[in-house]
């Protein structure tokens, strides 16, 4: 058995869903042979990385992988921008003996390297840019920086649609001999939004419960994985129990590893939703905003979110 | 020659003695007894721990009524015969003199060694049933088998332990009047690493005068490291002034940031209202920025805002002493009991994320619980061969799809 999302990766740019403006300026790339550096942006789970590999495929044939004419590295798992460094230099050195006579590197995720590794990274790129063309994939443009943006043609990759979404999902469905209903789509959709590798995951995972996959299917799936625990902790906090919201906030960095903005965003997602008087509600807006920042500037993150929730246990419930 | 401390202060009258005014007071009774020619016992064993002023009685005693201390120790002088010459000697003076200006001081009465002084207990039973002055025996443990005929003839008078508040106070005397400055902290810092030894702790005090301030309480000696971030942090909880409070990080062997921890996680014991416990983890939110902009800075000159913010400003909040036990921090409890656990997650995500073109941090977030549940729910051996996963990251992984809700959510 392998994940569905990888068995189902697109190989090629015609395999590319929902992408339609992004994959005919690639095909036009080809057909010229005059391939830019490239900077991909756009939600996780839209295809960026996948179609740097199918823009290789086309590009140099089938065994582009093997024949070392793309490497992939990922910029949040190496340490450091002279690791980057010394890896690129070391792959982009050398001219390929045969095709094109440059290769390509995807640095994934580069939106995760800091400005000044930004800047370093970008006289890199002009160092070697005779041999080798860098394609980088980032979730947001505004996190990379302005000389980085204007040596790239910058391609902007959509949220998939429900319609794409329920396409792939069906002829995924089909291919493993498994019924997915469509309120089971419509509840995949709802979780998942435009991103498809955590559409396909869910699939996956709802057909291992049961070979017909329906809204049902998809809710208790869900409860299991996503097992609502910032909502958890809210209510902990909002009830008193500080200590066991603290704990709870501790799962979320320390086991499952939720990065602290996107607990922040989960937490602002539900601060209008407490029965709380609209005045605290405003108050821990204005928290949360400052915790993000100082997160943001430096601050330690359980450290800077304990001091959130220990707000919140101080709000009055209302009771209606 | 300079006095050591514990010399030049050594107590001059009876009521310079610290502590154990029991003691002292049984001991008068005793000696006055002999003033009046009727001692109920003809020697006093002055028992207990060592620093606790058993001598220091004996000496203050003898300067208030201008007697001589003859002192003998009965661990240097092992024979019979020392023992005999010495006590007898100064025994029969006395009688022959009239005088009686002289106390005798066995030290040590524990040390005889019970092989090598053949008879010395005996003897020092002839001697006290002879005298016709005051022996005094000093022991710190005068429950061996062999001193049981000594003690028969004994007054049996015990020394406790100094109480720590009553040897900082002390310490603070002798500080003040050497000129020394030294914090409240610090101060406390050695009485609770004397054990009750008021004499260490004076020998303490002046080694950190005498270094200069260089010496920490490190290089004091073995001492509970636990126990002083303790008090340190019952200190901060406590204070109802600046100083008090900034004191308290005077001097611990700890970094900002974990005594920070410390303080986090040892705060809603004490503070339990809501509201007031809101304000106090804001200050110390406050002084994780100060830490932070250290840290990245480097800019040392900038801990001194953090630690006043996270001491002061959250000890003037909370004000007051007792509330709940103060304990070890969870965060440090949580992060050894889930080591093992959070290793397995992370080596199992650095897998996965070679597998799925994703960083190992996405992979943990985007992937790994898929996974986990799909192996959890289905015999899917294929997933763990196409990850190479090992027992263990398996076993972790889908152990919270395997136990009950209610526990894996705990």
């Amino acid at each position: 058995m392998l994940p569905w999302v990888e068995k189902y990766r697109p190989k090629t740019l015609d395999e590319i869903v929902n992408q339609e403006d992004v994959i005919a300026s690639l095909k036009n790339i080809i057909s010229t042979k005059s391939v830019p550096h490239m900077l991909f942006t756009g939600p996780p789970g839209t295809g960026k990385t996948a179609t740097a590999h199918a823009f290789a495929h086309d590009l140099y044939g089938a065994n582009y992988l093997s024949d070392g004419l793309f490497v992939e590295i990922n910029a949040s798992d190496e340490r450091g921008i002279d690791v980057i460094r010394e890896r690129v230099k070391t792959y982009a050195r050398s001219v390929p003996f045969s095709g094109i006579g440059f290769r390509l590197l995807l640095l994934d995720e580069c939106d995760q390297l800091t400005d000044a590794a930004q800047h370093a990274f970008r006289r890199t790129m002009e160092q070697f840019s005779n041999t080798c063309r860098f394609i980088l994939a980032a979730n947001y443009s505004n996190r990379i920086i302005e000389p980085i943006q204007s040596r790239c043609v910058v391609l902007r990759f959509k949220p998939l649609t429900k319609d794409a979404v329920g396409r792939a999902l069906t002829r995924i469905a089909e291919n493993e001999n498994v019924k997915i209903s469509e309120s089971g789509v419509d509840a995949i959709y709802e979780f998942s939004l435009g991103d498809m590798r955590k559409a396909i995951n869910m699939l996956q995972s709802a057909a291992t419960i049961s070979r017909s996959v329906d809204e049902k299917t998809v809710y208790t799936v869900m409860g299991h994985i996503e097992r609502g625990l910032v909502r958890r902790m809210i209510d902990m906090s909002v009830s008193g129990d500080f200590k066991g919201a603290r704990e709870l906030l501790r799962e979320l960095i320390y086991l499952n590893g939720v990065s602290p903005s996107d607990i922040i965003s989960s937490i602002s997602r539900e601060i209008y939703g407490l029965q709380i008087s609209d005045l605290d509600k405003i108050e821990l807006v204005d928290a949360l905003g400052e915790t993000d920042f100082r997160i943001a500037s430096g601050g330690t993150p359980e450290v800077q979110l304990l001091a959130f929730l220990a707000k919140l246990a101080s709000k009055k419930v209302m009771v209606r | 020659m300079t006095l050591t401390w514990a010399e030049k202060y050594r107590p001059k009258r009876l009521s310079e003695i610290v502590g154990n005014k029991a003691a002292v007071k049984e001991f008068l009774d005793w000696i006055q007894g002999w003033e009046g020619g009727r001692p109920s016992k003809k020697s006093a064993l002055l028992h207990g721990p060592p620093g606790v002023g058993k001598t220091s009685t004996v000496y203050a005693y003898a300067l208030e009524r201008g007697l001589d201390v003859v002192e003998v120790n009965a661990s240097d002088y092992r024979t019979r015969e020392r023992i005999e010459n010495v006590i007898g000697m100064a025994s029969q003076s006395a009688t022959l003199s009239g005088l009686r200006n002289r106390i005798i001081l066995v030290d040590e009465v524990d040390g005889i060694d019970s092989r090598a002084d053949t008879g010395a207990v005996n003897s020092l039973i002839k001697a006290i049933s002879e005298s016709r002055i005051p022996i005094v025996l000093v022991a710190n443990d005068p429950w061996d088998q062999r001193l049981a005929p000594l003690r028969e003839k004994c007054l049996m008078i015990k020394f406790n332990r100094i109480p720590k508040p009553s040897i900082a106070s002390h310490l603070r005397k002798i500080a003040d009047a050497e000129k020394m400055k030294i914090s409240d902290n610090m101060i406390r810092i050695i009485a609770e690493k004397s054990g009750g030894d008021l004499r260490s702790a004076i020998n303490d005090l002046q080694a950190l005068a005498d270094s200069g301030g260089f010496l920490t309480t490190e290089v004091l000696g073995e001492r509970e490291r636990e126990r002083d971030v303790f008090t340190a942090v019952a200190t901060v909880f406590s204070s109802r002034d600046i100083q008090t409070a900034l004191s308290a990080f005077e001097g611990l062997d700890l970094e900002p940031s974990d005594f920070h921890t410390w303080l986090m996680d040892n705060l809603p014991e004490r503070l339990t209202n809501p509201r007031d416990l809101a304000r106090a983890m804001d200050r110390l939110a406050r002084a994780d920025i100060h830490l932070q902009r250290v840290l990245t800075t480097q800019r040392w000159d900038l801990l001194k805002y953090a630690i006043a913010v996270m001491t002061a400003g959250v000890g003037l909040l909370v004000g007051r002493a007792g509330g709940g036990r103060l304990g070890f921090p969870s965060k440090i409890r949580y992060m050894g009991q889930t080591r093992a656990e959070r290793a397995a997650l992370t080596s199992a995500s650095v897998k996965i994320a070679g597998k799925c073109h994703l960083s190992a941090s996405k992979a943990r977030t985007e992937m790994l619980p898929y996974i986990a549940f799909i192996m959890a729910k289905s015999p899917a051996k294929g997933l763990r061969d196409f990850f190479s996963l090992e027992e263990n990251e398996v076993k972790y992984m889908t152990a919270r799809y395997t136990t009950s809700p209610k526990k894996s959510g705990a």
